[in-house]
């Protein structure tokens, strides 16, 4: 750092100092919206999560409690057990979700002579809001008036419990996360696909390669940076996974169904224990962290080095 | 640029004095109430309320449909101590935590000498509800409590009487479904969802073996017989199909739609139902409904569910003199009238369950004072949704059939141990 000082000390002329306070000034506005909306908050929150405060308990005040409320956190069987379903949302739907979206991107790549119903059906998903799906699905799956027990009625089953077993529900807000969330993923992989020049499937032809060939020696090669950004995005949204499982089925039955997100929105929002919802949300941001420095690390990479 | 900005400033601050020195000009008030409180009625109330009071002007801010959800989004209103809201209409589980949070603005100041008096005249539970610590924190706006709605017709019909017993409620549920011979129809429903009233389904089982949830002392009683006598109850029904096999999906007011489309011979539920039942368009069931009080375990041990909902004026109001005018306007007598009569919420004063017109269109009022004045309260605790959170979720868990009876009694007892200490 010292030995750098000198080369950047050079005098700077009236006009350079002015264009740089211009700068400053000009960076401003954006410094303070992003310090007001994200260092803020965040910092606020880490804060109290070093103190108790509990709403319902005034009493008690707000005293400085350290990394009490963290290491009730990593006692609390409700949080292990809500970062282990979340978890295994997490191993489900963005597989699941980058698998369906590969698919229906494909399909919309293709030539279609009239492109905007796909474009809009691929697009609908996406632009419905996560709680409105959630309700959705609700209906799909309820016991008595849901399709899905009508469908298995007509074909002589019997309806199943899906929002009252533990494993259905599983299954019925993974079908649900991953139809909403794969509309997202097909979006980017679509623009992905279409920076793929026609000259090499072209050539692929001439060479001889089959469909199957050209997709796995072009399309998915050509297809990964693209493939990663879908998977870095829709990891970071399945940690936070939250109100489709509230919609569906409230983290019920039981709380077999609850996620991280929402123990934490119980803690905080319902029983008004701020402090300990803080730390909660500490944690979950670490295993975020986690979860996304895989990732993160891959990305950093030299793109020409990233090899087979 | 700056002129004009010193003129803004200079004109708020006047227009401000302005407000100060002439309170009598138009006044604001902002009251917030869930959808299933019948804001349509409270529109017609308040409107009522502007007549008499020219200058007054009374907005409806209307919240979301169940209990938990409204205080969810008053908790985060009130936490930010948002001034929008002046008048809250909340659960009665609510007021020990509204105490607790300083979120509800006392009323004795406002009472005064006439505190005593006032008070006296509301049902003992409603008066034992709102009065938290000596002090009075809401004044109740409708009485509410559970009771048993059946399907006279189809009683009468296989020839059943209404039970006075669970036993007796099974044992005819069973046979009218076998009569009727209908896939589609249910026995027995309640709320079995990780929601509020579930709270209700566990606990009125409990009160009617003799229980609660804690002893006299405030320590939890859930080793006792009675605590693990709704899981047999609810365990018997499931096993002789009187419970639907997704019960644990229902929520309160998806068994009123059920029962209302004809789906169910009995329906454990709040008394301002009956209106729905009545009076709704779509009622596949009027003048098919009747309403006792709910059955016990032995016919002279019947229990039930206290509800109903509370007017709290908030700390944060900036119009707390005018939100109190409101406040006992809409807790008098003539109001809760006035709500009996469009929307059978049941109400707050003895006197007015015997009066005429009242029982005209609520013909059976006359037996329900006796149930709401036996009515039990849900723990008293300002920590109250998390003791909820705790029993709905393992009443739920034991419903769906993820968790025994002695899992579910025994995840109750370690959690809420850590808050009963």
């Amino acid at each position: 750092m010292t030995s750098a000082t000198p080369v950047l000390k050079h005098r700077l002329t009236p006009l350079e100092r002015s264009e740089r306070r211009l700068g400053l000034v000009m960076l401003a506005p954006a410094f303070i919206l992003l310090a007001a909306t994200v260092i803020y908050p965040v910092a606020t929150l880490i804060w109290t999560s070093f103190r108790f405060q509990h709403l319902a308990q005034p009493w008690m005040g707000t005293p400085f409690v350290g990394l009490e409320q963290y290491w009730k956190g990593l006692t609390d069987p409700h949080f292990w057990s809500s970062t282990l379903n979340t978890a295994l949302y997490i191993l489900v739907t963005v597989p699941g979700a980058v698998i369906v979206g590969l698919g229906l991107a494909l399909l919309a790549n293709q030539p279609f002579r009239i492109k905007w119903p796909v474009r809009l059906g691929l697009l609908l998903p996406w632009a419905l809001p996560l709680v409105f799906a959630g309700l959705i699905f609700r209906w799909f799956f309820e016991f008595k008036q849901g399709i899905v027990n009508n469908a298995l009625i007509w074909f002589g089953l019997k309806p199943l419990n899906w929002l009252t077993d533990p494993t259905l529900a599983f299954i019925a807000i993974c079908i649900a996360i991953i139809w909403k969330s794969s509309s997202f993923v097909a979006l980017v992989l679509l623009a992905g696909l279409q920076t793929i020049p026609k000259s090499m499937y072209e050539a692929a032809e001439i060479d001889g390669a089959n469909k199957w060939q050209q997709f796995v020696e072009i399309t998915l090669p050509m297809l990964r940076p693209a493939i990663f950004v879908a998977l870095i995005f829709r990891t970071i949204t399945a940690i936070q996974t939250f109100d489709i499982p509230y919609a569906m089925t409230n983290g019920g039955p039981g709380n077999s169904t609850e996620t991280l997100a929402m123990y934490i929105h119980k803690t905080t929002i319902d029983f008004l224990d701020f402090g300990y919802g803080s730390a909660l949300a500490v944690l979950m941001f670490i295993v975020s962290v986690i979860a996304t420095s895989g990732y993160l690390r891959y990305t950093r990479r030299d793109p020409s080095k990233a090899g087979r | 640029m700056r002129k004009g900005i010193v003129a803004s400033v200079v004109g708020a601050s006047l227009m401000a004095l302005g407000l100060a020195t002439t309170p009598a000009e138009a006044q604001n008030l902002r009251i917030f109430t869930g959808g299933q409180q019948r804001p349509d009625v409270m529109r017609k109330i308040l409107d009522v309320f502007q007549e008499r009071n020219p200058g007054m002007k009374v907005d409806i801010e209307v919240g979301g449909a169940t209990s938990e959800q409204q205080q969810q989004y008053l908790n985060t209103v009130l936490a930010s101590r948002d001034a929008s809201l002046d008048v809250v209409l909340i659960d009665v589980i609510r007021p020990a935590q509204w105490a607790a949070a300083n979120w509800a603005e006392p009323l004795d100041g406002f009472l005064g000498a006439e505190k005593d008096a006032v008070m006296a005249k509301y049902l003992p539970a409603y008066r034992a509800a709102n009065i938290v610590n000596g002090k009075v924190i809401a004044l109740p706006y409708f009485a509410d409590a559970q009771f048993l709605y059946y399907r006279k017709d189809l009683l009468e019909k296989h020839k059943q009487q209404p039970p006075k017993t669970w036993a007796e409620l099974q044992a005819s549920a069973g046979a009218v479904m076998k009569g009727e011979g209908n896939a589609n129809l249910q026995g027995f429903l309640t709320a079995g969802a990780p929601i509020e009233g579930t709270v209700c389904t566990y606990l009125v089982p409990v009160w009617g073996s003799g229980g609660d949830l804690t002893d006299s002392g405030g320590k939890l009683a859930l080793g006792a017989d009675a605590a693990k006598a709704p899981f047999k109850l609810y365990a018997d029904m499931k096993t002789a199909g009187v419970l639907p096999a997704n019960i644990a999906e229902i929520v309160t007011d998806r068994a009123r739609q059920m029962f209302q489309a004809g789906g169910a011979v009995y329906n454990m539920n709040w008394a301002f139902n009956w209106n729905r039942f009545q009076n709704d368009a779509d009622s596949q069931v009027k003048d098919k409904v009747g309403v006792i009080p709910l059955p016990g375990f032995t016919a002279d041990r019947q229990s039930t569910c206290i509800g109903g909902w509370q007017l709290a004026i908030t700390a944060f109001s900036k119009n707390k003199e005018a939100a109190y005018k409101l406040l006992r306007f809409l807790s008098s007598p003539e109001v809760s009238k006035m709500q009996a009569i469009a929307a059978s919420h049941l109400p707050v004063f003895a006197e007015v369950y015997a009066d005429a017109d009242v029982l005209k269109a609520n013909p059976w009022f006359k037996d329900a004072l006796p149930v709401v004045q036996s009515a039990r309260s849900r723990p008293v605790s300002a920590r109250y949704t998390e003791v909820s959170e705790i029993v709905r979720t393992n009443m739920n868990a034991y419903l769906a059939g993820t968790k025994t009876a002695e899992q579910a009694l025994g995840d109750m007892t370690t959690r809420l141990g850590a808050i009963y200490r």
